[in-house]
């Protein structure tokens, strides 16, 4: 039955193809999941379990799968830890199994272990404490963990898709359709998320009718009417998560992380119905392969023609196990007895009695409050030791090939619990379902703990009217679709099976994490005895699955350890995400360059032509030198300053922050906003302004031009640009609310050339057209005025940065590369960052090195600005002691005490006695071509005085260098040159 | 909490707004209000910047213990 091409099943096409399995080729059908095709071929054995190695076969047909995760593809492009179950086939997928070294069959780890059961809770932490467990730690962890990851990532990349609907419903199924039918007809846009490729859930195997037809048929009719109304259907798509009325959902297509999307939905009503999830039962070697859930025997069947077993053995805790197992036997499977907890009489159902019956006389044992003690078996199971529930009396062995378990049902609670809603424990079914739950949420069918098709329709039918109704449709109650389904579970609660405490190592309770009975009563005896505290000690409901197999089983078996209900131990919080989604997903396009912003000048593409390297500072490309890359940057650097320095050059200032501050109330704005008061400011003026955050440390620095009594522009440096605007914008709102000022950045709206060197005014009168009062060749030092250029209005501001006669040029943009055209031509030379720097340093002017955001006025010096008795923001703060201790930093210049040594920015400052202590550091310095010698700037204490010597230590670069402190302004102290 | 009102703009995307900081409690000290911040467990009262959108100031009224928004009003004015 199991050959490729006879097996028959709902999710196979016609199409036989091979794939590869730890190096061997296997024969698939279309269709076929990993799981399904390992299995039909005969492959039983799927993984090595996480700690101590147990061979382990594949237990679910889900995702919830713990133990068949497989490795796709190569070691440079793989995806660790897909659910063979969930992992749809392609020809020629190269798998692999994890965990086992050097193969699945023989693995060394295993061996070292042989004697099973060393490693307890904590058995790493309390072995390997000496010396330290750090030192263990990287061995440890390179045995421990679950595959690997790849090399390098070349999945393709995902997409984000952000959408709205009035009702979002999770789960595919017969109750989420049906309410998603009802919410349709009452004209809501409805949007279904399945996991599945198909629609239907547990209704594929169940024997079921509705409206007068078989399941399948109702489904298809019903997924046309779904389409015809306008519903949409995402197939392969999981409700991973959500918050605060955002939902996220995550397509997998084929289970293999590939083209993923990862969907943002927000709907106006979000209704759960992802069923529930089948629990095993714990029993000793329960992890043996051939042990599985009852549930997935059934779908590996009736989806993929896949008989699992020869002969098996049916253990369960209610109803559910006679309707499966007549199902099983019409297959062809030889069901050797069915081990039932219940007492006969908990069988109330004539349906289920009449099932009984039927099995009995076909020579079918059912026995009742007995139990599977153990599995037999060393590769996988042969036999199952059968008992009295109570652990007395006769034990039997049955022999048989598989054992197919079902304890009952954990309804799918995460979507709910995740966003702060509250669980409830219903003892009928021996699970936890939502209570009290977020607005407009509302969960229904299996994932409620109703598992009875008629219920659920009943449930579902006014779940989707009532969905429609709070999305805003007027609709009125229809009579829900009429169904037959399973019978009733009549479930009776059984964890466990009676076991010797020698035992209980080897009873499996959460298969991913190797956590055992044994090992969660260590956890209860060792004081972890609380949910979350036995969680995180034995790692029970951790992994890919999130404990949807082992939590409430878990949860269960600390309760009777504890000797206390179910329900006040409860289970440990769900977390997001609900199923593994790919970091790749998450990231959607904001990978690589689209990451982030990257900002270009108007003068970009003329800097390239220049042949300027650019680099990158903050979100701006910007020209670091021009001339060949990989050439001696310091070098041309240094002849790009000294070029400023004896003749002139021009450098892209365009990424300044520029705002303009306009309105009657702006000069008294900006008086509050700056340290340095602006409504002194003449018309045609401009100054050097300090801004300080309300704490008293100095934010930024600039210039302000006083463009007009009521108008005013503000300079920003380049990466203070975007905070500086929105702070700004801030004190209006706060302080200034019926205030008449108007802010506008105009960043982009001006190109700013610099125009800087002895020689620069020569250069700059010739191309300018000139109307204006005062005219160019007038202006003083920080004067500025409006001329023209190539028909193009320009502002002309005589401000330096270079300590050289200088003029910031701010021009349409358009117009920047034909005006650095014109100045270049008039001898002017282009220099980069790198000079800008060097040129800065050489007159001590600050950058973000030093308004780091931790230095004061009185530490850059600034006390000269503060005279005014005036609030101003940070002014509140400016006197608290200890911004005047001796303790604070002083900013000072610094130059090689032997006049030829280097240092760099960065390094930290010791005296020449006590080298263990820093007093200070360095925060820029340069080779400066005009002294010839390394100078630098440097916040030191403040009882280090001028002239003094000290260390600057620099151990992974240039060792200790000693330096002598010295005034800030390095080069041409009095300023003449560019006052000339 | 991933979506703000603005009074201007309407239910808006988490990720337009950015957060400055906690309002301070009133009165004071400079030091206090400058560093002391209300932190109440039902009730935080924070000054957020509608930074990718209209770029207005706001002052939004909010429940840390239930992520609720319960009011979103523009700073300055009347109200401050």
């Amino acid at each position: 039955m199991n050959s490729t091409t006879s097996r028959r099943g709902l999710r196979l096409g016609e199409g036989t193809f091979s794939f590869n399995f730890d190096g061997r080729r296997y024969q698939a059908r279309e269709g076929d999941t990993a799981a399904s095709a390992l299995l039909a071929n005969g492959v039983r054995l799927m993984g090595r379990s996480i700690k101590a190695r147990r061979r382990r076969g594949v237990l679910t047909a889900g995702p919830e799968e713990p133990n068949a995760l497989l490795t796709v593809g190569d070691s440079f492009n793989c995806i660790p830890n897909v659910a063979a179950p969930q992992l749809v086939l392609r020809a020629g997928l190269l798998l692999r199994s994890q965990n086992r070294w050097p193969s699945l069959k023989f693995d060394v780890a295993s061996v070292l272990q042989a004697g099973g059961g060393i490693l307890g809770a904590g058995f790493y932490y309390k072995t390997f404490m000496w010396p330290s467990w750090h030192t263990y730690e990287p061995l440890i962890r390179r045995l421990a963990g679950l595959g690997s990851a790849p090399a390098a990532c070349t999945l393709p990349q995902a997409s984000i898709e952000n959408f709205s609907c009035d009702v979002l419903i999770g789960g595919g199924g017969v109750a989420g359709l049906t309410a998603a039918r009802a919410a349709t007809r009452a004209g809501a846009r409805v949007v279904v998320c399945e996991r599945e490729p198909c629609l239907g859930g547990e209704i594929e195997f169940e024997d079921a009718r509705i409206e007068g037809t078989g399941a399948l048929a109702w489904l298809r009719e019903l997924a046309v009417e779904l389409n015809s109304r306008g519903a949409r259907l995402l197939f392969e798509t999981t409700v991973v998560g959500g918050r605060g009325g955002e939902v996220i959902a995550h397509a997998e297509p084929g289970g293999l992380a590939g083209a993923n999307t990862l969907y943002r939905i927000r709907p106006r009503v979000f209704v759960v119905a992802m069923g529930a999830t089948e629990r095993p039962l714990t029993f000793v070697d329960n992890d043996l392969p051939g042990v599985m859930l009852l549930s997935a025997a059934e779908r590996y069947g009736v989806r993929y023609g896949v008989r699992i077993a020869k002969r098996t053995v049916i253990f369960a805790n209610h109803n559910r196990a006679y309707a499966a197992a007549t199902r099983l036997a019409a297959a062809g499977m030889q069901i050797c007895a069915i081990v039932d907890t219940r007492p006969e009489s908990a069988i109330t159902e004539a349906r289920v009695a009449a099932l009984r019956e039927q099995l009995v006389r076909s020579g079918i044992e059912c026995l009742y409050e007995q139990t599977v003690i153990a599995a037999r078996g060393r590769a996988g199971v042969t036999a199952a030791e059968v008992g009295s529930i109570t652990g007395t009396g006769h034990v039997r062995v049955i022999e048989c090939d598989t054992i197919l378990m079902s304890g009952g049902w954990t309804p799918v609670t995460h979507a709910g619990q995740q966003e702060g809603g509250t669980r409830r424990y219903v003892p009928d079914i021996a699970a936890f379902v939502a209570d009290r739950q977020p607005d407009a949420r509302m969960t229904v069918g299996a994932a409620n703990g109703v598992f009875e098709l008629s219920a659920i329709c009943h449930e579902a039918q006014a779940i989707g009217e009532r969905a429609a109704r709070l999305a805003g449709q007027a609709c009125s109650p229809v009579p829900p679709p009429k169904a037959q389904g399973d019978p009733a579970p009549e479930l009776r609660p059984f964890w466990r099976s009676p076991a010797p405490r020698a035992a209980e190592k080897r009873q499996f309770v959460d298969f991913q994490n190797d956590v055992t009975v044994a090992d969660l009563r260590s956890a209860v005896e060792e004081g972890f005895y609380e949910i979350e505290h036995a969680k995180r000690y034995t790692a029970l409901g951790f992994g890919t699955d999130q404990g949807r197999l082992s939590g409430v089983l878990g949860a269960a078996i600390i309760a009777e350890l504890r000797g206390e209900p179910l329900d006040r131990v409860g289970t440990s919080r769900l977390r997001q995400p609900f199923h593994p989604v790919t970091l790749k997903s998450l990231a959607g396009l904001r990978t690589g360059a689209a990451l982030r912003v990257t900002r270009r000048t108007p003068l970009h593409k003329w800097h390239l032509a220049q042949g300027g390297v650019m680099g990158p500072t903050g979100l701006w490309m910007r020209p670091m030198h021009y001339g060949k890359a990989g050439a001696d940057v310091a070098r041309i650097s240094a002849l790009e300053a000294t070029a400023v320095r004896t003749t002139g050059g021009i450098s892209d200032a365009s990424t300044l922050g520029k705002i303009e501050i306009a309105g009657p109330d702006a000069a008294a704005f900006l008086d509050y906003l700056y340290m340095t008061p602006a409504s002194s400011l003449k018309v045609g003026r401009s100054r050097y302004a300090v801004n300080l955050r309300e704490d008293g440390m100095v934010l930024d620095d600039g210039l302000l031009l006083r463009m007009g009594s009521d108008r005013f522009r503000a300079t920003t440096s380049t990466g203070h640009a975007e905070e500086m605007l929105a702070h700004f914008e801030y004190y209006r709102a706060l302080e200034f609310g019926t205030a008449q000022v108007v802010i506008s950045d105009v960043t982009d709206a001006w190109a700013v050339i610099v125009v800087a060197g002895p020689k620069s005014r020569e250069a700059l009168l010739p191309i300018l057209e000139d109307p204006s009062r005062p005219p160019v060749a007038a202006l003083q030092h920080m004067d500025f005025t409006m001329a023209r250029f190539a028909g193009a209005e320009l502002l002309v501001l005589r401000a330096s940065f270079s300590g050289e006669l200088a003029c910031e040029l701010h021009c349409p943009p358009d117009s920047a590369a034909s005006l650095a055209d014109a100045l270049v031509g008039a001898g002017m030379k282009p220099y980069g960052l790198e000079a800008l720097d060097i040129l800065r340093v050489e007159k001590g002017y600050l950058t973000h090195a030093e308004l780091s955001g931790q230095t004061t006025p009185y530490d850059l010096g600034m006390e000269g600005f503060l005279k005014r008795k005036d609030r101003f923001v940070g002014s509140d703060l400016l006197d608290r002691p200890a911004f005047h201790e001796e303790s604070r930093p002083r900013l000072v210049g610094v130059r090689a005490a032997n006049g030829h040594a280097a240092f760099l920015a960065g390094a930290q400052l010791v005296g020449r006695e006590d080298r263990n202590h820093p007093c200070g550091y360095i925060t820029s310095s340069a080779l400066s071509p005009a002294l010839g010698e390394y100078i630098g700037l440097a916040l030191v204490a403040r009882s280090i005085g001028e002239g003094a010597e000290i260390i600057a230590r620099d151990p992974l670069r240039l060792g200790d260098t000693t330096v002598r402190i010295a005034p800030i302004v390095h080069f041409d102290p009095s300023g003449e040159r560019m006052r000339r | 909490m991933t979506q703000l009102v603005c009074p201007f703009c309407g239910p808006r995307e988490l990720h337009e707004f950015e957060f400055r900081k906690t309002a301070a409690s009133a009165g004071g000290t400079p030091v206090e209000r400058v560093y002391l911040r209300v932190d109440h467990p039902d009730l935080s009262i924070e000054h957020w910047h509608h930074v990718r959108g209209c770029r207005t100031w706001l002052v939004i009224e909010r429940n840390p213990s239930t992520d609720a928004i319960c009011r979103v009003r523009l700073l300055g004015g009347d109200a401050e």
